[in-house]
């Protein structure tokens, strides 16, 4: 195949192998780089990062930088990662120094402890802007480590995912099945270093080895591309007269793929099958057909072939895939905790592929019409304000659009007074149903522009909170990218970063209940769900002018509340299909 | 008596809270002691709504259960529903360590704790993880591998899960009485216990306990559980909708549904019924059911479609039972008949010793089920050899002296 035009699609050069760097942080990051320095690393430079100078000085890692000298005296944090943070601060010059140049980072780090999850963070924070494509292997800690770490964990996670181009995670607690439970601690523990320093040259291989079929960055980050994604990798190397089925075989085998059941579920699995001069066609074709039994129909693989002097007549076969996280439903729900994630891909894959640009199209019109739908998956808003932002028209859309999508007029009085108000709360008295609608529809209102200006002024302190990470992540993706569109990114800045004050308002408010209604109201405007409420639709010019009108419209729709469910007007509803089972099937029917 | 337990089974259900208190013998067999039971108040929707009401009911029932039985109750088994319930099945899998070879029971505990791993949302917690059948290297349907050869163990997991904190309010409320609850239980599990025999769980058979609030369904196939859930309609639905069709109120369209209507449109006589109390109101029969039958149809096709998706249907050799207080609906059988394709029949808790043959009333299918569980639970729990079998007696006996 032909070489890529590296510059153009945002890719390391291939001669920059030997500006490699496996940068391990804190005591779980020092442990994988060992490993990958006792199994002889290939062309990359290993360097530690750690507080504690005791465990940098067991490290055989080939560089080593103390963090915090002064500051812990060469003591660990303590778990804390603030400590880790301020230590890492206070070496920030020899890192820029030590990542400067490089082309390419791997940063590997356990989370949840003090130096991981505080340092590597700015490390990650560092090395972007330093303009050095970031891979980050990070490893979330064993559930039993408690809660507290957890969160810490979580919360690092989100910020270097804001950061890196690539992060892979491992999760701890699915470690302790990979490994036969009988096995001493020493042997589980390094078997996880190993599984991630494997994954590390894999990886390095993967996207260094010359290859007849090439794979490039650009298939790697598709392949994980999916967020908050549980990576999968398998990696296997046979000899003999049978290497590539046993190769493929050790590869599914790999505990990470589950024994490729895990496959499955994977959007794009990535596959290199490398072996030396004497490797033949029929053989990769072979283990292109196993590895295809494993893989869903719908799934896309990304196929790579090359030869490797080194591997003289062994094979070694590479699988590559990402799978949404065991946890990631549920991470999804809580708090605006995920806000920040959202850009971890598209950030990642901004300077990378042209793809994210495709995206954008058909992110505004996601926003604009199940409005209740974006506010619900409140952690998605950021994201597409961020893709948005090449096409500032995209704000203006919901104004035509709006009036029509949602033919309800209470719509439009929100509007004019929640703009200020910042709750609805100056609807609560009127009556239970009605008032149970508001936030349902006030999100709707919000992006319809005139707010925008006027709510610009007063959440300033929230603005200003979000501003900053994303500004800073759009400006480093801007100043990595040609330039040119640089003025886009200024404007999508301000806009974006307003619209996720407003979203965050929103949510702030009565987020149970917009959960609840939210697939019914954002799904399809149809009468049977809530009659009332919908059945008197004013036309759409109402809109313009709300006023008294419509406040006289709600008080109506207060006399009467919830006809149509009886007694189960007060409970939960029951929602098949989008369907509110609670309505008498007869009348629904009918 | 050293040599039976007594067991309680509690279901706070939507209509009513009934206690069920029942010896099981040395032999196996269960007698019903004594039932308490009391129509329910502040349960929708198979979850409790007013704690304090149900409260109420809750210590009328178990005034007469303890009268009636004359067993001073302490703990009990609690079945639990809500449309929170949910379940799904899943494999877990290990490879024995290798010098070991052998199946040790830490090894099916471990792949049953690799085979709950599975994501189910944060808020949920796990009711039960049934195990369906084990394979050992690749052998299928494996029933117990304890003590095998093999190098690698799957085993395949139904996992019912809910809102913790849903279970735990329900939990709550029967310890604020108080009552010890020894276990919860999801309610179809309860009722499949006594509603199905060995038979039916091996030939295929879906329960369908069609009560007040709620109807709960749970299909077995090979004997093993493949699926259940909860679907937040019931009887109490059929009531609404009458009582909103043809605007009379609840307690007289209760009467209707139960004295006069039928979910089946066949064979329909075009007479008018009087509407009691509401002089001069009549309703058409016809009408009656057709109101009926649009709601019984759905609610069976909304559990009917994911287990037609998953093929499950034709599997099910001995058909579908109908058991919950709606059950005894006319008509329903029909209506059921119709829609799955398969054989169907109205059922309740069968061959039980006891005061009376009340108790094969399929409106108390749960709390009996819930004392068969009981007894299921209790008999695995002493596997341990004979030697500590007799010391658990021992202690029984002394336990109870003091």
């Amino acid at each position: 195949m032909i070489e890529f035009n590296e510059a153009d699609i945002g890719e390391i050069p291939t001669d920059a192998a030997q500006g490699v760097k496996v940068i391990g942080v804190g005591g779980a990051g020092a442990n994988v780089l060992d490993r990958m320095a006792l199994e002889g690393s290939d062309d990359a430079r290993l360097l530690t990062l750690n507080t504690d100078v005791r465990a940098l000085t067991t490290s055989v890692s080939s560089d080593k930088i103390q963090l915090g000298a002064t500051l812990l005296k060469g003591m660990g944090t303590g778990g804390d990662p603030s400590l880790g943070r301020q230590a890492a601060l206070e070496a920030v010059d020899e890192i820029r120094e030590a990542v400067r140049g490089n082309g390419m980072l791997f940063l590997c780090v356990g989370l949840g402890g003090g130096t991981g999850s505080g340092a590597a963070p700015e490390v990650c924070r560092i090395a972007r802007e330093e303009g050095v494509f970031l891979v980050v292997f990070a490893t979330m800690p064993f559930s039993f480590e408690g809660e507290r770490r957890m969160t810490q964990a979580a919360d690092a996670l989100e910020t270097i995912g804001r950061y890196a181009n690539a992060v892979i995670t491992f999760d701890n607690d699915r470690m302790g099945e990979l490994i036969v439970p009988k096995d001493g601690v020493t042997q589980a523990f390094a078997a996880a270093d190993k599984i991630i320093s494997q994954s590390i040259r894999a990886t390095m291989n993967v996207v260094f080895r010359p290859g007849i079929i090439r794979i490039g960055m650009d298939d790697l980050l598709s392949a994980l591309d999916t967020d908050d994604s549980r990576c999968l990798f398998g990696y296997g190397l046979a000899k003999g007269d049978n290497r590539s089925l046993e190769a493929v075989e050790q590869a599914l085998k790999c505990p990470l793929l589950d024994r490729g059941k895990l496959l499955n579920e994977a959007q794009a699995v990535l596959v290199q099958v490398a072996g030396g001069d004497t490797m033949t066609l029929y053989e990769v074709q072979l283990v292109m057909e196993e590895v295809t039994k494993h893989v869903g129909s719908g799934t896309q693989i990304l196929f790579g072939t090359g030869t490797d002097k080194r591997l003289s007549n062994s094979l070694s076969v590479t699988i590559i895939s990402s799978i949404p996280g065991p946890d990631s439903g549920s991470r999804v729900m809580p708090e605006e905790s995920k806000e920040e994630s959202g850009p971890v891909v598209s950030l990642g894959a901004a300077p990378a592929m042209a793809a994210s640009v495709a995206v954008a199209p058909s992110a505004p019109v996601e926003s604009v019409s199940p409005l209740a739908q974006a506010i619900d998956e409140a952690e998605e808003v950021p994201s597409l304000s961020v893709e948005d932002a090449p096409e500032p028209p995209a704000l203006e859309m919901p104004e035509p659009g709006a009036p029509s999508e949602e033919d309800d007029d209470v719509v439009a009085i929100p509007a004019e007074d929640s703009g200020e108000e910042e709750d609805s709360a100056v609807f609560e008295p009127i009556g239970e149903e009605v008032e149970e609608e508001q936030p349902a529809y006030s999100p709707d209102t919000i992006p319809i522009s005139p707010i925008l200006s006027e709510a610009a002024g007063e959440p300033e302190d929230e603005e200003s909170d979000f501003r900053n990470p994303i500004a800073q992540a759009v400006e480093e993706a801007s100043g990595e990218e040609a330039s040119g569109n640089d003025v886009d990114h200024v404007e999508a800045v301000t806009d974006s970063s307003q619209k996720i004050t407003l979203t965050r308002m929103v949510s702030s408010g009565n987020t149970g209940r917009i959960k609840t209604r939210a697939p019914e109201e954002g799904g399809d405007a149809s009468g049977p769900v809530l009659p009332p409420t919908k059945a008197p639709s004013l036309p759409p010019e109402d809109e313009l002018e709300p006023s008294e009108e419509a406040k006289q419209q709600q008080e109506m729709l207060q006399l009467e509340p919830t006809s149509g469910k009886g007694r189960f007007a007060k409970t939960d509803p029951t929602i098949v299909d989008g369907e509110d089972l609670d309505v008498p099937t007869f009348l629904r029917k009918k | 008596m050293a040599s039976s337990n007594i067991y309680v089974g509690l279901e706070i259900g939507t209509s009513k809270v009934c206690m069920v208190v029942g010896e099981v013998r040395s032999d196996g067999a269960i007698k019903i002691l004594g039932v308490g039971q009391h129509p329910s108040a502040g349960v929708r929707k198979g979850e409790i709504v007013d704690p304090e009401t149900v409260q109420t009911c809750l210590h009328d029932a178990l005034a007469r259960a303890e009268e009636r039985s004359d067993v001073e109750v302490n703990t009990v088994f609690l079945a639990v529903t809500g449309s929170h319930v949910k379940s799904l099945n899943n494999r877990g899998i290990i490879r024995v360590a290798d010098e070991q070879m052998e199946i040790t029971p830490e090894d099916l505990e471990e792949v049953k704790k690799i085979a709950r791993d599975v994501p189910i949302p944060k808020e949920n917690g796990y009711i039960h993880s049934i195990i369906q059948h084990y394979f050992v290297d690749g052998q299928d349907k494996v029933l117990n591998p304890l003590g095998m050869l093999g190098q690698k163990l799957e085993a395949d997991y139904h996992i019912i899960h809910g809102v913790k904190t849903r279970i735990q309010n329900t939990i709550k409320c029967v310890r604020e009485i108080p009552l010890e609850v020894e276990d919860i239980v999801f309610s179809p599990v309860a009722a499949a216990q006594v509603v199905l025999n060995r038979e039916a769980k091996n030939e295929g058979a879906l329960l369908i306990d069609i009560g007040g609030g709620t109807t709960d369904y749970i299909c077995f196939v090979d004997g093993a559980v493949v699926a259940s859930g909860c679907v937040a309609i019931g009887g109490d639905h059929i009531t609404n909708d009458i009582a909103l069709v043809l605007k009379i109120p609840l307690a007289r369209a209760e009467k209707l549904k139960v004295s006069h209507g039928s979910a089946s449109l066949k064979g329909v006589e075009a007479k008018e019924i009087a509407v009691e109390g509401e002089s001069g109101k009549t309703v058409e029969q016809e009408l009656l059911n057709q109101i009926m039958n649009a709601r019984v149809n759905e609610m069976l096709s909304v559990i009917a479609e994911p287990l037609e998706k998953d093929g499950l249907l034709p599997k099910l050799g001995k058909g579908i039972f109908l058991t919950g207080g709606s059950s005894l609906m006319r008509g329903i059988d029909e209506v059921a008949a119709d829609l799955f394709g398969i054989p169907v029949q109205k059922s309740g808790s069968a061959s039980m010793s006891g005061p009376s043959a009340l108790f094969e009333n399929p409106q108390y299918a749960t709390p009996v089920g819930l004392i068969r569980y009981a007894q299921l639970l209790d008999e695995q729990r002493p596997k341990k050899g004979t030697l500590s079998k007799l010391g658990q007696r021992f202690e029984k006996i002394f336990g109870g002296g003091k």
